[in-house]
């Protein structure tokens, strides 16, 4: 409770940080929408051409799309931090998160809001409305299904930028790991043979950010949640544990640094 | 020719420059990886469920190599529209007009330094995936012929990036119009599926276009080569280069006009 409530403080900051130029959050906002709405043309140009992929159609792009984008959103706009935690690690930043009497961790990530995720996390609703599949009780299942997408996402980004405490430069491969995650996690998990799905679910856990989210989106089903459920609590317990043990390595770089 | 000697020693350096960090160099390359990898498995799923080795004149192989092609031309983009519009707003781009050399052709110098190295790594990585998926590479001709309209797509992006970097005169935020240029690119360029395999008004509207001289292009002469479609297809650029090429001038006068850098 008293991390959610310093949780809200801080967002409530970054909100106001943000909204201070209020064209420029306007226009990536609503450049993101319509980012996603071109990027998602290519597939129904796709789908238009080819009908379906192994039985998947344009109609699970909807969803899946979706879900991705909303996560990514909702991760961009609570945890931009997320994304540059290996810099702020090179650059001894954390010394300024390790001298205040709050969660390392939850206070770094949390520190940053990507305006326009705001775009993602709002498009990602639209794209499951256009799906055709657009149910009320289907649209609690988005809700959830996205804050656990979400719940995956940060922790593969914390993962991912922990290695900087141990092999230092990180941005290069970072950026290919997320790359690499929003690609796979946006095609057909039906393209996929078993081995690479073994990887989809464990090293790039792609399937657990857009097709297994999709599915339980599509139908409510107890073993899809739970299995959903379970990755991501794996995949946080492995990020805060990976984070915490690359934290007794850190090294402050005694630089004099301002957060603004 | 003394008066290219500066832009040609800029080119240079950041040329040098990008060979000073290879660790980065290579991983950046790298992302190329996993995308050829996905397109392999989307592809050969597609041909296979459409029950033939052809479709529109493309095969499997040929498809691969020109996603290889598509890839190394977008994935070696500079982020110039930034830079640039980071200079406009932060006012260090005081520093740089005042030096003895032209603001555009000291970007376009800077940026095709950025950009040649990372094409080769891009090509050489993509290169070797598709080679271990899809089979051996087109044939030479297919290389000579994408080399000329890998230059002009790299003059033609120099020209919209810069365009879109020096709207930051005129905007606070230039990253949605980054975000929407590379999305035409990625749809109206043939980016992720070749622009054959679209419905003929698209194709249509796609020609049309700067887009598809700037990835369908080159991409199309690296695999399909032949004279008649070079000759089109360097016209196509020269046209776009000249008209884009002078909307940027114009629009430089009228951005430094406008400038105004306060404090020291």
């Amino acid at each position: 409770m008293k991390h959610l409530k310093f949780l809200l403080a801080i967002w409530q900051a970054n909100l106001q940080s943000v909204m201070e130029y209020r064209v420029s959050f306007l226009t990536q906002v609503v450049g993101m929408m319509l980012n996603n709405f071109i990027y998602f043309a290519i597939w129904l140009i796709f789908f238009d051409r080819f009908k379906d992929v192994r039985g998947w159609g344009a109609s699970d792009m909807y969803v899946t799309f979706g879900v991705l984008a909303s996560a990514f959103g909702l991760v961009s706009l609570f945890f931009g931090n997320a994304f540059v935690l290996g810099d702020i690690v090179n650059n001894g930043r954390l010394d300024y998160y390790l001298s205040l009497p709050r969660p390392v961790l939850l206070h770094a990530v949390a520190s940053r809001m990507i305006t326009s995720g705001m775009g993602d996390f709002t498009y990602g609703f639209i794209s499951y409305a256009l799906s055709g599949q657009f149910a009320w009780d289907g649209l609690l299942r988005f809700i959830l299904a996205i804050l656990l997408a979400a719940v995956v996402f940060a922790s593969f980004l914390i993962l991912v930028n922990s290695l900087a405490f141990w092999v230092g430069i990180v941005s290069s491969f970072t950026n290919l790991m997320i790359n690499a995650m929003l690609t796979f996690g946006i095609y057909p998990i039906t393209l996929f043979d078993n081995y690479a799905k073994l990887i989809l679910f464990t090293v790039i856990p792609a399937a657990l950010m857009g097709a297994v989210p999709a599915e339980y989106i599509r139908a409510a089903s107890w073993q899809t949640l739970a299995e959903l459920l379970l990755g991501a609590m794996i995949l946080l317990g492995l990020a805060v544990s990976v984070f915490r043990s690359g934290l007794k390595r850190y090294e402050s770089g005694s630089a004099i640094q301002i957060e603004v | 020719m003394n008066f290219l000697r500066k832009y040609w020693a800029i080119f240079q350096i950041t040329l040098i420059n990008s060979l000073a960090y290879p660790g980065e160099l290579i991983g950046r390359s790298l992302m190329i990886v996993p995308f050829m990898w996905i397109f392999h498995q989307l592809w050969k799923v597609t041909f296979g469920a459409a029950g033939t080795d052809i479709i529109n004149g493309m095969t499997l192989h040929s498809t691969m190599w020109y996603l290889m092609m598509a890839e190394t031309i977008e994935l070696s983009r500079p982020q110039l529209a930034r830079t640039i519009s980071e200079n406009v707003k932060d006012g260090s781009i005081a520093y740089i007009l005042n030096k003895p050399y032209n603001f555009l052709l000291y970007q376009f110098s800077n940026s095709m330094g950025e950009t040649v190295f990372r094409a080769v790594m891009n090509a050489v990585f993509g290169g070797l995936v598709v080679w271990w998926l899809a089979g051996l590479p087109p044939a030479p001709l297919g290389w000579v012929f994408a080399v000329p309209a890998l230059l002009g797509t790299w003059i033609m992006n120099f020209c919209i990036a810069c365009l879109i970097g020096l709207s930051a005169f005129l905007v606070e935020e230039v990253s949605p119009f980054m975000w929407i240029y590379q999305k035409f690119v990625f749809i109206l360029g043939g980016f992720l599926i070749p622009l054959d395999f679209y419905p003929d008004w698209l194709q249509a509207i796609a020609k049309s276009l700067p887009f598809a001289y700037m990835i369908y292009g080159p991409a199309k002469l690296f695999v399909a080569p032949s004279m008649e479609l070079l000759v089109h297809v360097l016209s196509m650029q020269a046209i776009w280069i000249a008209a884009l090429g002078a909307i940027l001038v114009l629009s430089y006068r009228r951005g430094v006009a406008y400038l105004t850098v306060n404090g020291g």
